[in-house]
């Protein structure tokens, strides 16, 4: 009996997380132009709508120069704020976590009213680098979390033992520090880039009609004219997510960095 | 500060060893308020084996990574061939290390492992490769160089640290419980070959253990840590037959301890027993002294018989009796003190419980003053 | 201090201050400019800097001194159509009928150009005799004010100085606060029921069933959150996949309304936080031996007795760590009410950002903004009490 109220609850519990994130998928392929079930037949059209139609093309662009630029700067911020903190104990240890972590949990619509307030005097409104810089604060603390858990990971007797073999500090970190830290860093990246591509609240607050990314044009259409182009969108999304999941799993079991044990 | 920034000169010469290549000079060492390391001075000389020995936490590591570069004295200075190298930095001293769990880099391979040293000190890639490949020949591991560590059982890895570390030639060579981690077999294995390459290549090594017999067998001097000090340096002859202090005698090997007073140049102990002693090691009449005599120079005699001339004898009581093999370990109570003797079976089948009479060397006793 | 640890000092702080001063200007500083402009607000005494130098005499209930009046005129005259149009708005949105009171006035003195002509305000709209209308501006002046903090709780000072209620027609704020707190307690709840169960399960059960269960938690948390709220969108319509469900398994006979209810808000919210419900509660109960429950079944406690007794106070921490986190998270949001959400389930942010957007009402957006983040940051003091380090996207 309670084996099958298990079996039940399990069931329904596993369908109501994942039902609703793959519900709109099918309707990518469908050839109405009402977003809505059912299916009337099968056809590509909202994908070449999404690479042809010069509004979808200029937001993929925009997501794009705006992603992998948040994924570069909050990489370097965050690794070498990372390396900074690296091994400190005490006051320093929870000044970082307190400082690095709390763009996390600031409501993120705050935030947008005070980066406008500054960005306006600053003449940021309205730029790429303004979103940028804006989409960097919020992913930084992925980067710290994940470089420092990498750099956590690495035995300091390898560095003592690159030191003791005639490697200068700087050569040490070239040749040890940085390959091991490397999946750590690499996760960050890939972190800070997932979230830019899906940040809407801040990139509506900063951005101007230039700056409309896939989120925000996703959001717009989806509160005023619902075309099937989000199903396309999303498709992508999902296929996108997958792939960086994929990067992260292999990255981190890469073989290399696994013991296999003894092997003869 | 002023260990760091004194220039270098040239070291003192020393009364007993004519050049060390290195020389420890008073050395101290603090964490904070804590205290672990107090004036030590140790020399050594080229091309010697000398086993850092002691129980955990009495400063064998603390002294090896002084000397590597990885801590700094508090008070104090290191030489190497006669140059102060306190201030050199790790990297530029150029003495070999093998780590306690190897540290070798996870993301090189055996062959990138090796060459690494190589090539931090520009040697051409050509080169490289040969030395890399002689390298490999020496530890019988040329079929591995493409894997990589994790991938290697724990003997492997130990001898490519090995490699790693004797590839660009140093003088000495600095070892922290290397084989710690390895079963008994490999190790006795193990042992054998790093005495080996020892002689062959005509290094200084340091080797740090907590293991007695694995410092017996391999040094050609032992240094006895004890809280931050040295307790007692000397050959394993030395260390093993003529222990200065009780520390010593206790933890190197078994060794029965017996408390009494010098009278007349004997041992009187407390039920007033006398014994003969090789010499009074320097303790005066009325001393009360400790006096070591290691069970296997004991042995237990029929009672009623008599030993032969100026041999001690003691009576007891047989309390206890272990078969190790070839050997039996006996538990004796005999003149108010609780005895060990090892000796070998040859035909003796003593009962607990029996009267038994154990008689020693007067040659094999050794007065520790402190 | 040896030169070597002070070398690596240097290091440290080297590294550190990129991140350090990147935050401090672009995370900090906009905050503190949240909190600078909630109570900060200087239009109106940018507007009219000689009227707040002569309004010493007056008594607020009777008619404006000449002093004031001439001050008034020469502010008028001062000042750019910006400065004045700003400070207008702000006006007209606390007493309407400003702004045609001001252009009025402003043109009339167009008419007269010349400084030096006397200009009868009370001659040009006889709404200049009004003390009321000259309290507004008055009691303005001062450009620190606690009047946008007040306002976020429909609270604001009379003619006397003292705290009141806002009469009921302009009293709109406050019940975002109680509908923001009761939508996330809602949501937290809901977690609560539906995640502790589940991270029992997925901690009861080893391998791949396991395995499985997590990754239904993770591949959420992961995605898109414009994907999911898409996905509840096409869920959740009249002509939906939920609807098309109740009505052909004949649960219902017409389509149940659940976009753009408050239903369909919690629903999805629910979804979107339960992972950060589910993993916190997961990492205490797998960290409890797993001999516990059959010990206290074995000393007589039925299941529910010692799920109650045994279970529930090791798993507290989890729980409430993961309510924090759920309710601290749901508090801030908006994306999801703004997408799936009617007029009556927008949150105390959409109404921020109907401020700051739409209205250009910086203080009040700001007041509403430093309250959400006083808040959110006390939650986040406790939450880091009690250990566990958060994730979120929301
Ligand atoms: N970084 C440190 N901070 C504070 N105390 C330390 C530090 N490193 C070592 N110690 C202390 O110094 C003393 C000597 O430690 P050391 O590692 O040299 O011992 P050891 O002889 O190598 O022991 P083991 O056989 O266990 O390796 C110990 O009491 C240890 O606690
Ligand atoms: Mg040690």
């Amino acid at each position: 009996m309670l084996r099958l109220w298990k079996l039940a609850f399990g069931l329904l519990a596993v369908l109501f997380l994942l039902v609703p994130m793959f519900a709109i998928l099918p309707l990518a392929f469908n050839d109405s132009s009402i977003l809505t079930y059912p299916m009337t037949g099968v056809s590509m059209r909202w994908f070449s709508e999404l690479v042809e139609e010069n509004i979808w093309r200029r937001a993929i662009l925009n997501s794009l120069i705006i992603g992998l630029s948040t994924a570069v700067f909050a990489s370097v911020l965050g690794t070498l704020a990372a390396l900074g903190l690296r091994g400190s104990t005490g006051r320093l240890a929870r000044f970082g976590n307190l400082i690095f972590l709390m763009p996390m949990v600031a409501p993120i619509v705050v935030l947008g009213v005070g980066m406008q307030l500054m960005f306006t005097r600053l003449g940021l409104n309205n730029t790429y680098l303004g979103v940028i810089i804006a989409h960097t604060v919020i992913s930084v603390p992925f980067v710290v979390i994940s470089v420092s858990a990498a750099l956590a990971g690495i035995d300091p007797a390898l560095e003592r033992a690159s030191a003791n073999l005639g490697a200068s500090p700087r050569a040490t970190f070239v040749h040890v520090t940085l390959p091991l830290a490397r999946p750590g860093i690499l996760a960050g990246a890939i972190f800070a880039l997932a979230t830019s591509l899906d940040e809407v609240v801040l990139t509506l607050f900063l951005g101007g009609a230039g700056q409309r990314t896939l989120a925000r044009e996703m959001f717009a259409q989806l509160r005023e004219n619902l075309t099937p182009v989000i199903a396309a969108v999303s498709f992508v999304f999902i296929v996108g997510t997958v792939c960086l999941g994929a990067v992260n799993v292999f990255l981190r079991n890469s073989r290399r960095f696994r013991a296999e044990g003894p092997a003869e | 500060m002023s260990a760091t920034t004194s220039p270098a000169g040239t070291a003192p010469a020393h009364p007993t060893r004519p050049h060390p290549i290195i020389r420890c000079d008073r050395l101290s060492k603090s964490y904070g308020t804590v205290r672990v390391m107090e004036n030590l001075s140790l020399d050594i000389a080229p091309g010697e084996f000398i086993s850092l020995l002691g129980p955990s936490g009495s400063g064998k590591t603390t002294l090896l990574m002084m000397i590597a570069g990885f801590e700094e004295p508090t008070e104090g200075a290191i030489w190497l061939d006669g140059r102060r190298i306190d201030a050199v930095a790790p990297f530029r001293r150029n003495m070999g290390m093998v780590f306690q769990n190897y540290a070798l880099f996870p993301h090189m391979t055996v062959a990138q492992n090796i060459g690494f040293p190589l090539k931090m000190r520009g040697t051409p890639r050509r080169e490289i490769a040969g030395r890399v490949a002689r390298a490999l020949e020496m530890i019988e591991l040329g079929a591995l160089a493409d894997r990589y560590p994790p991938q290697l059982s724990g003997g492997q890895q130990q001898r490519v640290a090995l490699a790693r570390a004797l590839v660009f030639e140093p003088r000495v060579v600095l070892m922290d419980e290397p084989l710690g981690a390895l079963d008994k077999r490999l190790r006795e294995q193990m042992q054998l070959d790093i005495r080996d390459l020892h002689r062959r290549l005509g290094l200084t090594v340091i080797f740090v253990t907590h293991d007695q017999s694995e410092a017996l067998t391999m040094s050609d001097r032992i240094a006895v840590f004890n809280k931050g000090r040295i307790e007692q340096i000397g050959t394993p002859d030395d260390i093993y037959d003529r222990p200065r202090t009780r520390f010593v005698a206790e933890f190197i090997g078994e060794t029965n301890l017996l408390t009494g007073r010098i009278s007349g140049g004997q041992l009187r102990l407390p039920d007033e027993t006398r014994l003969a002693l090789a010499d009074g090691n320097g303790a005066g009449e009325g001393d009360e002294v400790v006096v070591s005599v290691r069970p296997e120079r004991m042995r237990v005699i029929a009672p009623g018989t008599m030993p032969e001339p100026g041999a001690n004898r003691l009576e007891g009581a047989l309390r206890d009796v272990v078969y190790l093999g070839d050997h039996l370990r006996l538990q004796i109570d005999a003149a108010g003190q609780a005895l060990v003797v090892k000796q070998p079976r040859a035909g003796l089948a003593p009962q607990p419980g029996a009267r038994v009479a154990l008689t020693f060397d007067a040659a094999d006793t050794r007065v520790i003053t402190s | 201090m040896s030169a070597r640890t002070r070398r690596r000092l240097l290091a440290r702080g080297a590294l550190l201050s990129p991140l350090v001063l990147f935050l401090f200007f672009f995370f900090f500083v906009p905050l503190f400019n949240v909190m600078r402009s909630a109570i900060y607000d200087p239009v109106i005494a940018r507007a009219f800097p000689v009227l707040s130098r002569s309004v010493e005499g007056w008594d607020r209930a009777g008619p404006p001194t000449p002093d004031m009046q001439e001050a008034l005129i020469a502010d008028l005259r001062g000042t750019t159509p910006e400065v004045l149009g700003d400070a207008v708005r702000r006006l007209n949105g606390m007493s309407s009928g400003f702004r045609s009171l001001m252009s009025k006035t402003t043109r009339a003195l167009e008419a007269a150009p010349d400084p030096a002509t006397r200009v009868d305000l009370l001659a040009v709209d006889a709404r200049w005799g009004d003390p009321l209308r000259w309290q507004a501006i008055v009691d303005n002046l001062s450009p620190y004010t606690d009047r946008f903090l007040l306002a976020a709780f429909d609270l604001e000072r009379d003619s006397t100085g003292a705290i009141a209620a806002m009469p009921p027609e302009r009293a709109a704020n406050f019940a975002y606060f109680t509908r923001t707190f009761v939508i996330s307690a809602l949501v937290t709840g809901l977690c609560i029921l539906i995640g502790l169960p589940y991270a029992m399960l997925a901690a009861s059960v080893r391998g791949r069933q396991r395995q499985l269960l997590l990754a239904a938690v993770l591949i959420p948390m992961w995605t898109s959150i414009l994907v999911r709220a898409s996905s509840w969108f096409i869920l959740m319509q009249d002509q939906g996949l939920i609807n098309g469900a109740l009505i052909g398994s004949g649960l219902s006979e017409a389509a149940v309304p659940l976009l753009f209810t408050r239903t369909g808000v919690v629903l999805s919210m629910t979804h979107m936080l339960l992972p950060f419900m589910v993993l916190p509660v997961f990492n205490v109960l797998v960290a409890i031996p797993g001999n516990l429950m059959p010990a206290a079944a074995a000393l007589g406690a039925n299941p529910l007795r010692a799920f109650w007794h045994v279970l529930l106070p090791l798993a507290a921490r989890g729980i409430v760590s993961g309510s924090l986190l759920v309710f601290m998270t749901s508090i801030g949001f908006y994306i999801l009410p703004a997408i799936l959400g009617g007029p009556a389930e927008q949150l105390i942010s959409s109404l921020i950002a109907m401020y700051s957007t739409k209205a250009a009402n910086w203080p009040m957006a700001s007041a509403l903004g430093l309250i959400l983040f006083g808040i959110t940051s006390m939650l986040y003091v406790v939450f880091g009490r009690i250990g566990t380090t958060p994730a979120r996207r929301n």
